[in-house]
């Protein structure tokens, strides 16, 4: 069991502290992710832990041996590093330069013979880099490289893996195959493997832990779920962000929203309230806040993306437990919100017994003299997934002189002359 | 299984390289030796090769009994006393240009770098105008012996000061290094220029010495100057390993378990030695610290551990035979080698810088 301690370590590049009071403890086996915006100290850190950088406090220990009292040979057996960009600009091979990896093993006089070159195949291997051995290195791509430094580094046959956004360079594809493979050492060979990231969701699916580093310090660090909130990264990369559950991979995933700018438009009277659902209101919510209306919706279930775009933008909703169908006391809920509101607008939501009862609420605020308009961009035969129920409420809605609209920016223009009026009517 | 054919050779290619260094080593070894007798052949008195090779044999404890002697004492006197100190120091400098030229390339990793490049020269240069202009006094074997003593230790003085002043707090930057050369080697040279216009006796054998040669080639001094060089050289190669890894850069090479400043500042310091110690020999040649590096490179690959000795020995050899046209081709003028290892050298510099626009290390 190898067990690497960061212990209260601060660090200074002359008089600028760029690291301070990071303590943490990482076993054998365990995949770190290390997030953080750019000038957060993330490399700092992993300078220190390659011994590039001597801490002024604290100190890092590998098995409780403390680095800087190890000869640098010492610490390049245990501790490989992968760097961001290598520059490679002469004439030597993809397996010269991984064979390169053997140098803290090797002695003065000795040459590299069997045995270093099988540990250098093993590692080419792993890399899905054999095929290159005899290549110029400086004519590889640049994901092909990147492949060949993780290969030389892996030919040190070391404890702890250290990489600077090792998947920066690399296609999709190479992406998860390193990924993939830097996993698999941790799982079977016990190695510690602490990286750089920029992309979330990579991180979040393959770290067994993450660190979000900010200003040098360690804002949080602990298990994906606990440090890949949408609170955290908001703190830490002033973004606004979704935080969810992947259904496939069963991992978070983070996408960002772009943060919704101070409205320009003057703050209008009519209120709007939201009947949509399965991500059919997001951009309608955003536009109507945009164009300065009041808005709420309902009701809408929590992990549904209108209610995430909702809960972003701050317009009340009435909402459901996950993937639950409407109780009473919701419905009399959303009943009242649709009732005190100007105009009602239903979007183009599949309808299912889930969410039948809010057509029956658009239905109640019409008889109610709310206006009613519903944005028709498919036809309800083809969302209608009630056995004709929903198509019942469309019919009864079209009587009673709901207004059936083709699109949003139709609908946008209806409610600015909505406006217009009741500005008049007053 | 094909490919399990074909990558198994690989594996055997790459363990086939050593032979290969064996044999580039041992065939530049013997065109260095066939440099070094056909340039002790050749003179105002044509002596055969075979004559040369039986005088130099004789030479040998344990072996030379076996040699005929079938030369005249005249013949035995040229070749021992006159030419061969010459070649051998000619192969000594080559050795040590070369040497010194791989391990500035590598460590500053810059193409352009050459042995000279911390102001040795300059500084050497100094030293032995001093002892030309000022040593009027001194006999001629006085000056024989002055001036490579005063050019070593302006040498490494020189050397010195550059770094004293390259020094900070956190090491010495490379940057810092370069630039400060070029300021003390400014230095010293407007001091030469200076000393040169104030006394017009030693001008002219400041100029030949200044454009590198060996009219001074005694056996004394290669006596104190050969083990040095080879020493040194040999302590060099002992480090070739590291210095295929400091071409990956300073943190790259830090994280393979080198220590890059103080091996840097050891090398750096080696290097300068055994140019101090041929500039005190032979005066400033030019090019083939620059040059030969880079033909190795093209002939043997990057690796310092073939690199290194055979640039040495083919930089031996080049300097040899250059020297040996510098004395014959004017005849009885005899031209400082310098003016024709820059002669040939420019040209194939020129050469390797449009061919190789890609790169030259």
């Amino acid at each position: 069991m190898v067990v690497l301690r960061i212990c209260g370590v601060d660090c200074y590049y002359g008089s600028v502290k760029v690291l301070e009071n990071v303590s943490f403890t990482i076993k054998s086996g365990e995949f770190i992710g290390l997030l953080g915006p750019n000038g957060s100290g993330k490399t700092t850190l992993l300078r220190t832990i390659s011994r590039t950088l001597k801490p002024r406090v604290g100190a890092v220990y590998l098995d409780e041996v403390e680095l800087f009292s190890m000869s640098s040979r010492e610490v390049a057996k245990n501790i490989a590093v992968v760097p961001q960009s290598s520059s490679l600009s002469f004439n030597f091979t993809a397996l010269e330069v991984v064979l390169m990896g053997r140098h803290p093993h090797l002695g003065r006089f000795k040459l590299e013979d069997e045995k270093d070159l099988a540990v250098a195949r093993r590692a080419m291997e792993m890399t899905n880099t054999w095929h290159l051995a005899e290549r110029w290195i400086n004519e590889l791509s640049g994901g092909e490289r990147q492949r060949v430094m993780i290969a030389r580094a892996l030919a040190q046959e070391p404890k702890v893996l250290l990489l600077d956004e090792p998947t920066t360079h690399l296609d999709i594809n190479s992406q998860l195959e390193v990924m993939d493979l830097l996993k698999e050492l941790c799982v079977k060979n016990g190695l510690i493997a602490l990286a750089v990231f920029h992309d979330f969701n990579l991180a979040a699916r393959y770290c067994d832990s993450l660190i979000l580093l900010k200003d040098g310090r360690i804002v949080s660090i602990g298990s994906v779920e606990n440090v890949l909130t949408s609170e955290n990264i908001k703190k830490v990369f002033n973004v606004d962000v979704i935080v969810k559950k992947h259904p496939l991979t069963n991992s978070l995933y983070v996408i960002p929203v772009s943060s919704i700018k101070p409205t320009l438009a003057k703050g209008r009277s009519l209120s709007i309230h939201l009947i949509c659902g399965a991500g059919t209101g997001s951009a309608l919510m955003k536009s109507l806040i945009e164009n300065g209306y009041r808005v709420t919706a309902g009701v809408l279930n929590v992990l549904d993306t209108d209610y995430e775009t909702a809960q972003l933008l701050k317009i009340p909703v009435v909402s459901e437990a996950p993937f639950s169908p409407i109780t009473d006391e919701n419905y009399k809920a959303n009943l009242e919100m649709a009732s005190g509101a100007d105009v009602v607008v239903v979007t183009s939501v599949p309808f299912g017994r889930g969410n039948l009862r809010n057509l029956e609420v658009a239905l109640k605020a019409l008889e109610k003299g709310v206006h009613v308009c519903i944005i028709n961009e498919e036809p309800i035969e083809k969302r209608d997934f009630t056995g004709g129920e929903a198509r019942k409420y469309f019919l009864e809605l079209s009587n009673r002189g709901a207004i059936f609209i083709k699109d949003r920016s139709e609908l946008m223009l209806l409610l600015d002359r909505m406006e217009r009026e009741k500005i008049w009517m007053k | 299984m094909h490919s399990e054919k074909s990558s198994a050779s690989i594996e055997e290619k790459y363990l086939k390289r050593y032979a290969k260094w064996a044999f580039i080593t041992l065939s530049l070894l013997i065109l260095l030796l066939l440099s070094m007798v056909f340039a002790s052949s050749i003179g105002p008195a044509q002596i055969d090769a075979g004559k040369v090779f039986g005088i130099i044999l004789r030479q040998i404890p344990l072996i030379g009994g076996m040699v005929n002697k079938c030369w005249t004492p005249l013949e035995e006197g040229a070749v021992l006393q006159i030419r061969f100190p010459r070649v051998l120091s000619a192969a000594l400098v080559g050795v040590a240009l070369s040497i010194a030229g791989t391990i500035f390339q590598c460590v500053f990793r810059n193409p352009m770098a050459d042995p000279y490049m911390l102001g040795v020269a300059s500084g050497a240069g100094f030293g032995a105008t001093l002892v030309i202009v000022l040593g009027v006094g001194l006999s001629q074997l006085g000056l024989f012996c002055a001036i490579p003593l005063m050019a070593f230790i302006f040498a490494m003085l020189t050397l010195f000061l550059v770094y004293s002043i390259a020094r900070t707090g956190f090491g010495i930057p490379i940057l810092r290094l370069i630039l400060a050369g070029i300021a003390v080697s400014s230095f010293f040279s407007a001091l030469i220029s200076l000393m040169m216009a104030i006394a017009d006796e030693g001008v002219h054998a400041a100029f030949s010495w200044l454009f590198g040669g060996f009219p001074i080639s005694r056996w004394e001094y290669i006596y104190v100057a050969a083990p040095v060089i080879l020493l040194t050289s040999a302590l060099i190669y002992t480090f070739a390993r590291d210095l295929n890894v400091m071409l990956l850069g300073d943190e790259e090479a830090r994280h393979l378990g080198v220590e890059v400043e103080a091996l840097r500042k050891r090398l750096l310091i080696l290097a300068s030695l055994v140019t101090a110690v041929a500039v005190s020999m032979s005066g400033i040649i030019g090019f083939i610290g620059l040059v030969v590096p880079h033909m190795m490179r093209i002939l043997v690959g990057p690796d310092h551990r073939i690199l290194i000795p055979s640039s040495a020995l083919f930089g031996a050899s080049l300097l040899v035979l250059c020297d040996t046209v510098a004395r014959t081709i004017l005849r009885p003028i005899v031209l400082p080698a310098g003016i024709v290892t820059a002669m040939l050298g420019a040209p194939f510099f020129i050469y390797l810088l449009i061919k190789s626009g890609r790169t030259l290390m």
